[in-house]
């Protein structure tokens, strides 16, 4: 090959690098960009008077003749929705409309729809379930109610050849010639004045606990539950993973049972996460009975087992680090060698360890394989600490698959799980960004 | 006198007897070797090292003078497929006997490393440390025992101030007398200095050599050195190592004015090494 | 006080015994401790073989691994797992397929390229990806990826053709008629080789289109399929490959590389025909890793891949809905449960042995290369 063409292969190979680089990064706020957006919405958003209602009745937030005012307001506001559709009904009950039975079902359903919107109306009995009670919460699930109350999706049939097709055909339409029609231009102008909706930022979505299987509050339980399990996790990690490593580097000679325990430690960290969860649920929870069904404690001994290679690795790596000069010191003043790791060794090593433990614990947060059959369950309240030992828990992780895959209205609640998405991302990253630090910081000492 | 030096330069008969009435020897070995594995670093050594005085030991790197040093102190048990022969007695004492202690061995022989090793805590925790480890004093006590020790060590005025500083933040040679106060807070009745000064600048190897001269007379003081200026200007007697054997071993004056043997002299007058 | 007028280093018999047996029990105590995690791997293997064990017994080896009727919950059950262990296999290669290469290239522009201060931001990233957690990866999967996948997968796909297509194939149609118009017509003339240049582009642009078209054209009817779990499935094993490759590719001392920039290698060369070859083995090992963690992955694939039990059609279909032996047991195992005991419950731990065996011989292969470097590198 000619040099020219060399240097041309030799720079086009250096470019692919980079792209492959740089597709990493894209890859990576890729994901990270609609999780940090949609999940900041569950902090920062539009709320309607009904969240501030809400927030009102149940926590006892805001103040009241404020609250008041607004209401006001907004009754004057939906004063001609409640007429016009009383007024409807009545007409249908005494058959003042020609064809009245054709409109029962239509005006029904746009009658939920518009309780949806703003609440069930007055003078009527206290719905019973908690989500019937109030309307949208939020701007723009106003919004998307709106459109539904304006719109009825149709399915469009007319190409045999091609699956159905999903078609907007306006309300309206369903209401001509009737005194509704005027319904809907009124809603669409005056929505804001209905639902008078204000930047609320509800940081409290963290602690809030939930509400009628989280359509309303926030996600305290979720919360805790994984505090709980990291915290229960590492009780037991901790321990064992330094003392393994103190024993490892400081006291095993070289020699086949040592190198036996580490190709089985090297094993345990390539164990599938699912089996672990098969496992804790054979062992600790079947056999050892360490509670009668999942627990907290069940799930936190198995993720233990799971974090465990990482803090042991990590720890060896630190204790290795530490200058040998340091044991010398220490054995030279008639230290005995559980002296000299615990006083000398371990408080330099300590920087490394924490690392290790800092990035263990953010896998024990995010892990959820392990904890579906020992530890989690989809609803549940904030347990005590003491329940911690018999019951189980939900967990961030848990319940985000849960809320995504199997709620009832998994539309409706985006916005709680890109929050707990959200929650737990920025959870395990914070943990993994002081890891990080530190382990920079410990470099730098190194080089100095 | 003279019959012993004429033994001396017969190595077959230096084995058998080394004796030198230089006062009471505080160390004493006898047929003392150290092994790494296979390879046997310290050869038969015969030696009485005198109570109260400075012993330098001298010799090319490689020659096994360091490892004898930390053969006093069982500092080499702490090396895998390190093993002895022989014997080496410490006021009569076997220090490899059956029943001999590390931990009761070192307390009573303290050790300065070739590099300043002080731990990464604060000042008064470097020199409580042995202290603490051995005995279980109030707070009061121990601070008497940190500001003696760090007086002994020359140090106590400069960082009388700034006990609660970590170590890390003194100078290299500040350092070095801290792990000298370090070593003498547990009241040893010797000290081994491994090059302490090999990784310090000129003034503060000078601060050391004061040092040493101020503790004589106090503790058996064993230092190895590899610049043969040192071992002139601090120790009483010297001992000169070459390739695991021990050559020759005379009052200071005389082993670097009239050698004996041959290869203390091209060593001294630095035709090797 | 007293006691101490008297030094010596010699300690009584009793107390050089007691002594003896703190220091035994300590390092007793230790390595008990110190074998946990071997305890572990032991009652691991134990437990899900104890409970695996039952359903071969019941139904034996031949259903499980040759039949493809997976009706666990059905009067006269079925536990033909041929889809299902299908599944693992399709999605993991093709997950790999994804990230090796990339991987390997970042890899090696981490060690080889890239300054120092740049590596301190890339490495980060990297670990970053590596620490989101895989439900996290799932969600997007599902409520991000998954949408507009069903809604312009196929425009996508044809817009990633072009993307990746046209640089790749431009510079080796670049570095071909270079080559053709050195060694056929033995003439070096710049005329020559533009000439054959712009032809093989032109059939390359040409093809090109042609397989966008394909792609184009393609209607995806489940966006939860084979290619989305592929996908963030490469992404969530890229740092895992990329740092132990990167490892390895560090370990090649720099006198080899000097070595050959001395003879006048370029850089490429260098790379390609050193440091690659030498850490080979370190390279070999994270992709072992990383399709390690590819297997074992439950929640991306429980929650993207649609859970069908079934072999696409054709069996290369990618655009198909696909199940994985993670997500049975995972998906599973909430309904076998209140049943203790039966062959539905069993069946559940014959598949988690079933993917423990395949991470054990991964690990052994791992190792086994990891082992073989370090002999090479005479460590």
């Amino acid at each position: 090959m000619k040099l020219q063409t060399r240097k041309v292969f030799d720079r086009s190979f250096t470019g692919i690098g980079l792209v492959s680089i740089f597709l990493l990064f894209v890859s990576l706020i890729v994901v990270l960009a609609p999780i940090f957006v949609k999940g900041m919405g569950a902090f920062v958003f539009k709320g309607t008077i009904e969240f501030r209602k809400f927030n009102y009745e149940k926590f006892g937030r805001g103040k009241k003749q404020k609250l008041d005012e607004e209401v006001k307001k907004t009754i004057e506001a939906r004063k001609f929705v409640y007429d016009l559709i009383t007024d409807f009904e009545k007409k249908i009950k005494n058959n003042e409309i020609p064809d009245s039975y054709k409109y029962e079902r239509k005006k029904d359903e746009l009658k939920e729809l518009v309780k949806k919107l703003i609440g069930p109306f007055p003078g009527e009995p206290r719905p019973v379930l908690l989500r019937d009670q109030f309307g949208a919460t939020r701007w723009d699930r106003t919004k998307v109610i709106l459109n539904q109350v304006l719109n009825v999706e149709k399915w469009d049939y007319s190409n045999p050849d091609k699956m159905g097709k999903k078609v907007l055909v306006a309300r309206k339409l369903e209401f001509e010639g009737t005194t509704l029609e005027k319904l809907f231009p009124y809603i669409e102008e005056n929505l804001k004045q209905m639902m008078l909706p204000k930047l609320t930022f509800y940081w409290r979505f963290l602690t809030d606990k939930s509400f009628d299987a989280h359509f309303f509050g926030g996600i305290w339980a979720e919360v805790l539950g994984t505090l709980y399990l990291v915290l229960g996790t590492m009780l037991f990690a901790i321990p064992i993973g330094i003392i393994s490593a103190i024993y490892l580097t400081e006291f095993a000679r070289e020699g086949k049972v040592v190198s036996l325990l580490r190709t089985f430690i090297s094993t345990l960290a390539g164990v599938p996460s699912i089996v672990f969860g098969l496992f804790g649920l054979a062992f600790f929870i079947n056999t050892v009975k360490v509670s009668d069904s999942k627990s907290v404690l069940a799930g936190s001994l198995t993720l233990a087992l799971l974090v465990l290679p990482t803090i042991i690795r990590a720890s060896e790596e630190a204790i290795i680090a530490v200058p040998k000069t340091y044991k010398e010191a220490a054995f030279s003043l008639g230290a005995s060698k559980i002296h000299t790791v615990l006083t000398v060794i371990l408080p330099a090593a300590l920087p490394g360890v924490l690392t290790g433990i800092v990035i263990s614990m953010g896998r024990a947060a995010g892990e959820t394989a392990p904890i579906i059959f020992t530890a989690a369950v989809s609803m549940g309240k904030p347990l005590k600490l003491v329940q911690t030992l018999t019951q189980p828990t939900p967990a961030l992780p848990w319940n985000i698959y849960n809320l995504v895959t199997e709620h009832k209205a998994v539309e409706q609640i985006r916005h709680i799980q890109f929050g707990m998405v959200f929650t737990l991302v920025m959870l395990v990253l914070v943990l993994n960004m002081g890891a990080i630090i530190m382990r920079a910081r410990i470099s730098k000492k190194l080089r100095e | 006198m003279n019959q012993k030096k004429i033994q001396l330069s017969d190595n077959q008969l230096k084995k058998t007897s080394n004796f030198m009435d230089w006062g009471k020897p505080h160390i004493y070995s006898k047929d003392f070797s150290v092994f790494y594995g296979s390879n046997e670093a310290i050869k038969q050594v015969h030696i009485k090292i005198p109570e109260k005085k400075v012993t330098a030991i001298i010799g090319p790197s490689g020659c096994g003078k360091s490892t004898f040093l930390r053969a006093i102190n069982r500092m080499n048990d702490l090396i895998m497929g390190c093993y002895i022969k022989g014997k080496i007695f410490f006021d009569d004492e076997e220090i490899y006997g059956q029943y001999a202690d590390p931990v009761l061995l070192r307390k009573r022989v303290g050790m300065v490393f070739q590099k300043p090793n002080p731990f990464p805590k604060s000042i008064f925790d470097n020199v409580a440390y042995g202290p603490k480890l051995h005995t279980s004093k109030r707070k009061s006590e121990l601070y008497e025992t940190v500001k003696r020790s760090l007086n002994r060590a020359a140090l106590w005025d400069e960082v009388k101030e700034r006990l609660n500083n970590n170590a890390l933040s003194l100078s290299g040679g500040q350092q070095q007398r801290l792990c000298i106060a370090r070593a003498l807070a547990v009241d040893p009745e010797i000290l081994l200095m491994d090059e302490p000064t090999s990784a310090l600048d000129p003034r503060a190897t000078g601060l050391i050599e004061d040092l040493i001269g101020e503790l004589r007379g106090n503790y058996t003081i064993i230092i190895v050195t590899h610049n043969m200026q040192q071992a002139a200007r601090v120790s009483d007697y010297t001992a000169f190592f070459y390739e695991g054997v021990l050559i020759e071993f005379a009052p200071t004056s005389e082993l670097f004015t009239t050698p004996k043997e041959k290869k203390t002299e091209e060593y001294i007058t630095g035709r090797f090494g | 006080m007293k006691t101490q007028i008297k030094k010596s280093i010699i300690v009584s018999k009793e107390t050089s015994r007691l002594r003896r047996l703190v220091s035994f029990s300590t390092h007793g105590f230790l390595f008990i401790i110190a074998s946990v995690s071997t305890i572990a791997v032991a009652f691991i293997i134990f437990f899900i073989a104890k409970e695996a064990l039952p359903f071969f017994n019941l139904r034996g080896f031949k259903e499980f691994f040759t039949s493809i009727q997976w009706y666990p919950s059905a009067s006269q059950p079925e536990f033909g797992a041929l889809s299902i262990i299908y599944g693992s296999i399709i999605v993991t290669l093709l997950a790999a397929l994804i990230a090796v290469p990339f991987a390997v290239l970042s890899a090696i522009c981490l060690s080889d390229i890239l300054s120092f201060s740049v590596r301190q931001i890339v490495k980060p990233v990297i670990e970053v990806i590596a620490a989101i957690p895989s439900v996290a990866f799932g969600f997007f999967a599902l409520v991000v990826f998954a949408p507009i996948l069903q809604r312009s997968g196929g425009h996508l796909l044809g817009v990633g053709v072009w993307l990746l297509g046209l640089p790749l194939n431009s510079i080796i149609a670049y570095l071909v008629s270079d080559i053709l118009a050195d060694k056929i017509f033995k003439k070096t003339t710049v005329a020559l080789r533009t000439l054959i240049f712009i032809l093989l582009e032109c059939i390359i642009i040409f093809s090109l289109y042609k397989v966008y078209t394909i792609f184009d054209s393609i209607t995806i009817n489940s966006g939860t399929n084979i290619l989305n779990v592929s996908v963030i499935l490469a992404i969530m094993i890229l740092p895992t490959i990329v740092s132990v490759s990167e490892d390895a590719l560090q370990a090649v001392g720099k006198e080899l590389r000097q070595g050959s920039y001395a003879l006048g290698a370029t850089r490429t060369e260098t790379i390609l025909k050193v440091v690659v070859p030498s850490a080979k083995s370190g390279i070999i090992t994270g992709i072992i890793l990383g399709i390690m963690r590819a297997v074992g992955e439950t929640m991306v694939v429980w929650m993207a891949s649609g859970n069908a039990a079934q072999i696409p059609q054709p069996w290369y279909n990618i655009f198909e809905p696909i199940r994985t032996l993670t997500a049975t047991i995972a998906g599973d195992m909430g309904e076998a449960d209140h049943v203790t005991g039966s062959a539905r419950y069993h069946v559940l731990f014959a598949m988690a042995l079933l993917l423990l065996v395949i991470s054990f011989i991964s690990n052994l292969i791992s190792e086994w290369f990891v082992a073989r470097s370090k002999k090479k590198m005479g460590i």
